[in-house]
């Protein structure tokens, strides 16, 4: 798949409004419910539990599914190890002819889509029926699943009715639950003529030989029931050590895939049962085969960082979160969709697709917190995307700004300055509307803020300071706020003036490489941060502050990372890391020493919650309480912590996305009745004030240090975008 | 059925508590949910069901507890028939089928059945309507308590089988749609006293 097309495929399913709606509507009942699914039940607690499970069974892979052969076969099972999709693909359809099968039924199977097992039979002459009403839809349409638990979300019922008419060949009304009946009647048919049943497997008790399944449709259960010939593929990351492993993935995964306490069924197999075929004989033994299949999963084991990914218990609460998935669906993946499926794509399916399909992640790391197998999927995606680089390479032009321009801070600074004055043609009210060319993406639904003037660094020895200086904090102005948000970092100062905290701004500072680290670039990332690890050594002050949440997260959890085996910065990068604190934090601390200074701002506010504050700082309640404190009526938006869609270079990589979620967190902070939106970081600023300009809403988008600081005596209120 | 709660010892009082917290989950999933003290009442309520339902073929899975609760006999008596034929063909053309469990979880409302016998099997998913029998002393709290207690008992049963309500699906624009392969409809009958009968 090439970039273009990706971007093409993108379009397309933003202009389906089938995808859009069905997966929008789900996600937001998915978090309420999903938590409601939680109540009483440790989340954590349960996801290190089946972490640690999982992290063991990856580590004993070989010596588990040798012991589940054991046990399987004792009870009567057939178990082969399948290397390749091909080799999976052929003992079935080996199986079926030696047997004399033609009428095969399946129920739900992501390994047998993984292997592409459908049009491989088709093409044996053997007629293999999906049982699952979604996976019936999918088979009949010839469409691949969006979805790893819900697969036919992408269609209305009015495409279905199309689908299920052309296949009784007699027209069917879209009514949802005449369909389900349809299907119960047609399918039912298949179910009592097959020979052969085809099922997927939730979890492999390497202790008992023991395969779960969690199904609610009941279907799993009737192709594993009636036909008399039983095939179970199941892949080597579904093993687990014990019997009593079973119990904490079963607490997660319902409650994480579709926000149940439990599934309809839940069904254990271990070993052979009875059977009566569909001519009416009775079978003490039906036949059981297991094929425990490899395709990339002992080659994960094996590699350092992706050894992770074995921890998925394909709940797809990633993909259930995601707020591009929410939007394009299957598009985002291959036979797995989704964060996870990105990944599993790499090792399982399609690398070269996975290469382009990584670039869709926005970063906004929401997917992290929902993962029950507490895997650090917005980590693995950064190292999938920095081996990639690392393999294709990068475009010249691309390579020119990360590893010439951004690490020259000289260099970076003037080409800024540059554009400052390039920019003026297209300048209304420090708002840019409208860019010319290839550049037209960038405004494309949202105004762009004028590049500063002057930017942050010539300001310094104009900021306010405290009547009597009681301590010293360093800042750390980051990009945006200094050459877009300057009047950001005049308001920390000022906050902080009536602390009594001087602002110390040193000078060797600049960017802080997460651009680089997000396109893939780690060795000029890792300049960048030796750079900033220096400017900041010799400061006298315990702090090190920043307004922008993600070059927080860069100095405060990424360097670290980064240099940790270097022997000489690592020491230096904690050091630190350490001292590195976001602004309304920092500002909570001290605030029973601000209160009363303050003016009441009496105005409507809601809060928008940034996803690296969030989700890397844990920082949600602190600046909520500084509104208070400043007088502002806090109205929520829900969902206050859906990403803005900026994502940095994402929002150039894919405008139209970005863009598009966006529109769905507009919506929010519209309906929130507010008159300011408050936020900690001037990324989300740029996007959603460039948002609600372009809807020309005169909802004002401030930072919760340029609150604050209006709220202090003797300025008028700050004016969004009134920088320069 | 008033059972005066302030005389019953601590494990009865704890049953009471698990039974309560079963009917909330169970009848949340939409499954109907009934208790009688002994097995006479439970033949009782069984062919009044029958009747209720107006179901004309029943397909019984033999266990010890419906063999003493001779259901048999009540299905003839509330008018209907047990069904004839192999065993796919009874369960098939049946419009009830009855089975027992062995054990039921509170937390979520999940019956268990050792379901390796092909009858249970068939009974329980074929017919449209699943009619439950459970002894009430076979609660236990949490799925977690159930797992182990099937761990602790050694060899695991070939066909272990954990239901959860009536069969559904959410497959089509995501509305909940009950009884798409599986029964649309599950009585459970929790019976006092039903687990000395044999089992």
């Amino acid at each position: 798949m090439s970039k273009t097309a990706l971007r093409q495929a993108t379009r397309e399913a933003l202009a389906n409004a089938s995808v859009c709606s069905a997966l929008g509507r789900f996600a937001d009942n998915y978090v309420i419910a999903r938590e409601q699914a939680y109540r009483h039940k440790d989340f954590e607690g349960l996801r290190r539990e089946v972490a640690r499970i999982k992290r063991e069974a990856a580590e004993r892979m070989e010596e588990l599914a040798d012991q589940f052969t054991r046990e399987a076969t004792r009870r009567g099972a057939t178990v082969f190890r399948a290397a390749t999709a091909q080799d999976a693909r052929e003992y079935i359809a080996r199986l079926a002819r030696s047997r004399g099968i033609k009428t095969i039924v399946k129920s739900k199977s992501m390994a047998s889509e993984e292997i592409h097992l459908n049009e491989y039979l088709k093409e044996q002459g053997l007629d293999a029926v999906e049982t699952d009403l979604g996976e019936w839809i999918i088979q009949l349409s010839s469409q691949r699943p969006s979805h790893m638990v819900m697969p036919a979300i992408h269609l209305s019922r009015n495409e279905v009715a199309e689908i299920f008419s052309k296949e009784i060949g007699e027209p069917v009304e879209p009514d949802i639950s005449s369909m389900v009946k349809l299907a119960r009647r047609e399918l039912r048919k298949k179910f009592l003529s097959a020979w052969m049943g085809i099922s997927g497997g939730n979890i492999a008790v390497a202790e008992t030989g023991t395969i779960v399944m969690v199904t609610n449709e009941g279907n799993g259960r009737l192709t594993t029931t009636l036909p008399p010939v039983h095939v179970i593929i199941v892949g080597l990351e579904k093993l687990v050590p014990r019997f009593t492993d079973v119990a904490p993935i079963l607490e997660v995964l319902p409650r994480s895939a579709t926000a149940q306490h439990i599934t309809t069924y839940v069904t254990m197999i271990t070993g052979a049962v009875p059977a009566v075929d569909p001519d009416g004989n009775y079978h003490e033994k039906k036949e059981l085969h297991i094929i425990l299949l490899d395709n990339g999963r002992t080659r994960m084991a094996g590699d350092p960082v992706f050894k992770e990914a074995l921890q998925c218990v394909r709940c797809a609460a990633c993909l259930n979160v995601c707020p591009i998935y929410q939007l394009v669906g299957g598009v985002f993946g291959d036979v797995y969709t989704g964060g996870i499926g990105t990944v599993l794509t790499a090792f399982f399916t399609d690398p070269q697709k996975a290469q382009q399909v990584q670039n869709l992640c926005l970063g906004c790391e929401r997917c992290r917190d929902y993962c029950s197998g507490n895997i650090d999927l917005p980590g693995l995606i950064g190292e999938l995307r920095r081996r990639t680089v690392e393999k294709e390479g990068m475009s010249y032009v691309q390579r020119v700004i990360f590893e010439k321009v951004l690490v020259n801070r000289g260099v970076f600074h003037r080409l800024l300055k540059a554009a400052s004055r390039l920019q003026k043609p297209f300048t209304r009210e420090g708002k840019i509307r409208h860019l010319p060319l290839f550049l037209a993406g960038l405004t494309e639904g949202r105004s762009l803020p004028a590049i500063a003037e002057i930017p942050f660094r010539e300001r310094v020895d104009r900021l306010p300071r405290p009547g009597r200086v009681t301590d010293r904090v360093a800042f750390f102005s980051g990009c945006l706020v200094d050459f877009v948000y300057p009047g950001i970092g005049e308001s920390v100062a000022k906050v902080l003036a009536s602390l009594g905290f001087e602002m110390l701004c040193p000078e060797g500072q600049t960017c802080c490489g997460y651009p680089a680290r997000q396109v893939g670039l780690t060795d000029s990332f890792a300049e960048l941060a030796r750079q900033n690890i220096a400017a900041f050594e010799n400061i006298n002050a315990g702090y090190v502050l920043t307004a922008c949440p993600t070059c927080a997260e860069a100095l405060k959890f990424l360097y670290p990372q980064l240099l940790a085996d270097d022997p000489v910065w690592s020491k230096r990068a904690r050091a630190l890391a350490e001292k590195v604190t976001d602004f309304s934090s920092f500002v909570f601390a001290h605030r029973e020493k601000l209160v009363p200074f303050m003016i009441p701002l009496k105005q409507k506010v809601t809060y928008h919650d940034s996803c690296h504050l969030k989700r890397r700082l844990r920082v949600t309640g602190e600046p909520r309480q500084l509104l208070i404190d400043a007088g502002a009526e806090l109205v929520e938006m829900t969902p206050a912590d859906l990403c803005c869609g900026f994502g940095g270079s994402y929002s150039i990589k894919f405008p139209e996305l970005s863009r598009s979620v966006l529109d769905r967190k507009l919506q929010a902070v519209l309906g929130s009745g507010a008159e300011v939106v408050a936020l900690d970081c001037p990324g989300c600023q740029m996007q959603i004030s460039g948002g609600l300009d372009h809807e020309r809403r005169p909802m004002r988008v401030m930072h919760t240090a340029e609150i604050l600081a209006s709220c202090l005596a003797g300025t008028a209120q700050a004016q969004d975008g009134k920088n320069n | 059925m008033a059972i005066n709660k302030a005389v019953l010892p601590d494990t009865d009082r704890n049953l009471e508590k698990l039974y309560e917290e079963f009917v909330t989950r169970a009848r949340a999933l939409g499954a109907e949910v009934y208790r009688v003290p002994n097995l006479a009442q439970a033949r009782e309520l069984v062919g009044r069901l029958i009747q209720e339902m107006g179901v004309r073929k029943v397909a019984l899975a033999e266990s010890p507890l419906v063999t003493a609760l001779d259901l048999a006999t009540a299905v003839a008596g509330a008018g209907a028939e047990v069904t004839g034929g192999n065993p796919r063909e009874r369960a098939e053309a049946a419009d009830l089928g009855i089975s027992s469990f062995e054990m039921a979880i509170a937390e979520t409302g999940t019956l268990v059945q050792d379901a390796t016998e092909i009858n249970r099997r068939l009974v329980s998913m074929l017919p449209p309507v699943h009619l439950a029998l459970v002894p009430t002393n076979r609660l236990v709290g949490t799925l977690q308590e159930a797992i182990n207690s099937l761990a602790a008992r050694g060899q695991i049963p070939g066909y272990l089988a954990f239901v959860s309500g009536p069969s559904r699906t959410a497959d089509i624009e995501r509305v909940l749609t009950i009884g798409v392969h599986g029964p649309g409809k599950v009585v459970i009958i929790f019976v006092d006293g039903g687990g000395s009968a044999g089992e």
